[in-house]
């Protein structure tokens, strides 16, 4: 086993290694460069800045382009969190419902309607409600949750109502990857031979349930973190536009808008190395859940 | 064994695949009437304005009721649909090609070639799909969108694809074709024969609708189709402003987009391998 888990860290390091490759790309597209020799010579010099954290200047302000990503990160990871959230708690019981029952997967196309509707689509969807149904104040949404402006804030829900549909926008991007992971997982679980020879062993089936599916369903869904985390970050970057949220993924839509390819190329890199390190890790927790499934 | 024959197992459901399929694929076919005739069925041209009063609500006159500019909502939509639709299949188009073609053919390139190829695709599947476009687009031009749509959505198709030939290629019938000096490109051929024959609807319908919310996305954020060639994404984005008060310029362009992506996942046969 530990052979394997050998292959999958050297498999984490060469995956940043080419993220790095990448960023550092992206960041020479922004200096001319005339002829292959003066571009790699240029890519050489940047790809050694990048190794060092320096991923150069921001072109439109001048400030460190790693230091301006990771000022607008925190934002952004606060949206992620309570995306993961919300995307559990929205995932996982529609994930075990669907997969109930042999009715119950029959209606799971009714979920392609949801799984069909754009995340912009589903964020302006929110707002309508949050302003002509539920009567929200219409500016809440301009401002971002922060534990300071929390604890200035005398009006708590205001600041938690600016919070909340972000939030579930990205959370309900994140529970459609989840509940697909589970439905998934809990077929293959509930369809394994080593169930029939369980119950003539005596077991009921809320035992195996209990004791063998669900932590094959948690380790398959640990397994597929990665893309409930890209999932959860592209929801982020239209979320952030839709609401007007100060964070790395509307900071990364400017700079492409704008050619800032420093920015752009740190805040990528940063991206990449959320999903990949979330997913080398839930394979670590979903290899101790369920040791047999392997990794 | 694809994620759909997961979920999907068993003769009733396997009907009910069918079923669906067909539904989505009849969807389909219907939009793909209604773009072909987009100039007959659209009662002006796009971007005409005081087509109609300005802010008119859907009536009887005005089906989908007018904006601010007194545009015809029916035939902006109309219009936007085959800008949507035709730069989907573009980009699909080239997913195809560079994801699931590619990827089947990487898998028999010779010197491990495939391998180390799977290995650049898989930091590129490391970002999400919107991220890349966006990079592209930023590093071209706005008229890239469609083709940097389909380059963004290869990496998933292509890792999905190389995984499916490698099993292909380690299969009973792979080992007797080389036993039997079959040579490597023959077997390709049949493989990919198969593979277009059992799984291209399926394929194309995925990369159809992952383009599609690409491009969509692009559009909205401001990367993608410019005026006057507006699509489903630039005229929800331009209804934005003001659509609290006035919903229908942006729920009809968001009803047509949502019915053409669920027509096309719909005609995938709910092969749902790929995340939403």
């Amino acid at each position: 086993m530990w052979r394997l888990w050998l292959l999958r860290a050297a498999q984490l390091i060469g995956s940043l290694v080419g993220a790095v490759v990448l960023a550092t790309l992206l960041a020479t597209a922004s200096h001319p460069s005339h002829g292959v020799s003066s571009f790699l010579s240029a890519f050489l010099a940047k790809l050694l800045a990048v190794l060092s954290g320096d991923f150069g200047q921001s072109a439109t302000t001048g400030a460190s382009a790693m230091t301006a990503a990771l000022t607008a990160f925190p934002a952004t990871l606060q949206l992620l969190l309570a995306g993961v959230i919300v995307a559990l708690l929205l995932g996982i019981p529609l994930g075990v419902f669907l997969s109930a029952s042999r009715t119950l997967r029959a209606a799971a196309p009714l979920m392609q309607i949801i799984a069909a509707t754009p995340v912009f689509v589903a964020a302006l969807a929110l707002i309508w409600i949050a302003v002509r149904v539920l009567d929200w104040n219409e500016t809440s949404q301009a401002s971002a949750l922060s534990w300071a402006g929390l604890m200035r804030s005398a009006d708590w829900s205001t600041a938690l109502r600016a919070f909340a549909l972000p939030a579930l926008t990205v959370g309900a991007a994140g529970a459609a990857s989840v509940q697909l992971s589970i439905r998934r997982a809990a077929v293959r679980a509930w369809s394994a031979p080593y169930r029939n020879g369980l119950r003539m062993m005596g077991l009921g089936t809320f035992d195996i349930d209990l004791r063998y599916a669900v932590p094959d369903v948690v380790a398959a869904l640990l397994r597929d973190a990665g893309e409930i985390a890209l999932a959860l970050i592209s929801a982020a970057a239209v979320a952030e536009w839709v609401f007007h949220r100060d964070g790395a993924a509307v900071l990364f839509l400017k700079s492409a808008a704008f050619g800032d390819w420093n920015v752009a190329a740190a805040i990528l890199f940063v991206f990449a190395v959320i999903k990949l390190v979330a997913q080398f890790v839930c394979l670590a927790v979903s290899w101790f859940v369920a040791p047999d499934e392997g990794v | 064994m694809s994620a759909a024959e997961d979920i999907w197992s068993g003769p009733r459901e396997s009907r009910l695949r069918v079923v669906i399929s067909a539904i989505g694929l009849s969807g389909a076919g219907f939009i793909a009437v209604i773009v072909a005739l987009s100039d007959v069925i659209a009662r002006a041209p796009a971007g005409a304005v005081k087509v109609g009063p300005p802010s008119h609500v859907p009536d009887v006159m005005y089906a989908f009721g007018t904006d601010v500019l007194g545009r015809d909502i029916l035939s902006e939509t109309v219009h936007a649909l085959a800008v949507t639709f035709s730069s989907g299949l573009v980009a699909a188009a080239i997913a195809i090609v560079v994801g699931a073609v590619a990827g089947f053919a990487a898998v028999r390139a010779p010197l491990r070639l495939g391998v180390a190829l799977r290995g650049i695709v898989g930091v590129l599947g490391a970002l999400p799909v919107l991220l890349l476009a966006i990079v592209v687009v930023g590093l071209t031009s706005h008229e890239f969108a469609p083709i940097a749509a389909g380059l963004a959505a290869s990496p998933s198709i292509f890792n999905r694809s190389f995984d499916r030939a490698m099993r292909l290629a380690r299969s009973r019938h792979a080992e007797y074709a080389r036993a039997t000096g079959i040579p490597a490109s023959t077997l390709l051929r049949r493989d990919l024969v198969y593979e277009v024959r059992g799984n291209f609807i399926n394929v194309a319908g995925r990369a159809f609708a992952s383009t599609t919310i690409a491009l969509a996305t692009l559009s909205f954020l401001g990367f993608g189709a410019m005026p006057p060639h507006a699509d489903l994404g630039l005229m929800i984005a331009s209804a934005r402003a003001n659509y609290l008060e006035l919903w229908w310029p942006a729920l009809f362009p968001a009803l047509a987009l949502i019915l053409l992506i669920l027509f096309a996942r719909l005609a995938a046969a709910l092969d749902e391998g790929e995340p939403p």
